[in-house]
């Protein structure tokens, strides 16, 4: 019953995949440019926020780093 | 019985003293940064300063410590679901205000090799923030 059952679903998700593939994707050129400047601050929002990471990276693997200087 | 002990405490004294050597003038790395042979980068690695005589056993020194830095930026990224290249670039900003020591050489955000001095301090990235 259960081999039975698994023999009629395969090919049905192999239509069903076969299927999704046929499917037409229209893509739209977007209307406005993409605005490139937002990953800036997005990049300077990251780094800023990650300070305490990298401290505590540097303060744990002094030997990969050079000393502590004034 | 008190032979063996002394050896053993001979021994122990001598990796005591020999272990922070290691990681101060010892260290080939900080020799070559002090040299101005390599010097840290914005990016957050070891670079080669352009003319100096890298011998092989410094060219792998710094590839190793390249490599050892690069899993450890893979391994915060990923935990805070950044790009390894921001967690370096926020390494680089940290070792930036405190890692360079006056006279070492460092190479800047726009790929300019710089040299701290007395006159002229370490130059932190733009994109550092504050």
């Amino acid at each position: 019953m259960r081999a039975h059952l698994r023999s009629a679903l395969l090919p049905a998700l192999g239509a069903a995949v076969l299927a999704a593939g046929c499917i037409p994707v229209q893509i739209q050129a977007p209307d406005e440019p993409i605005e490139i400047n937002l990953n800036v601050n997005i990049r300077q929002e990251v780094i800023v926020r990650l300070e305490r990471d990298a401290a505590e990276l540097l303060d744990e693997n002094s030997g990969l780093f050079g000393g502590t200087t004034p | 019985m008190i032979r063996a002990l002394a050896t053993a405490t001979l021994l122990i004294g001598a990796l005591t003293l020999a272990t922070p050597a290691l990681g101060q003038a010892g260290d080939p790395l900080l020799q070559a940064r002090s040299q101005g042979l390599i010097g840290e980068q914005a990016d957050g690695y070891l670079g080669f300063v352009p003319g100096a005589t890298i011998s092989a056993d410094l060219r792998g020194r710094v590839e190793q410590n390249n490599i050892q830095r690069r899993q450890l930026y893979t391994r915060r990224a990923a935990e805070r679901a950044v790009s390894v290249n921001e967690m370096a670039a926020a390494v680089a900003c940290e070792v930036f205000e405190r890692r360079i020591a006056m006279g070492e050489r460092y190479r800047d955000e726009g790929g300019q090799w710089r040299q701290r001095t007395a006159s002229a301090p370490v130059a932190t990235p733009s994109f550092c923030g504050s």
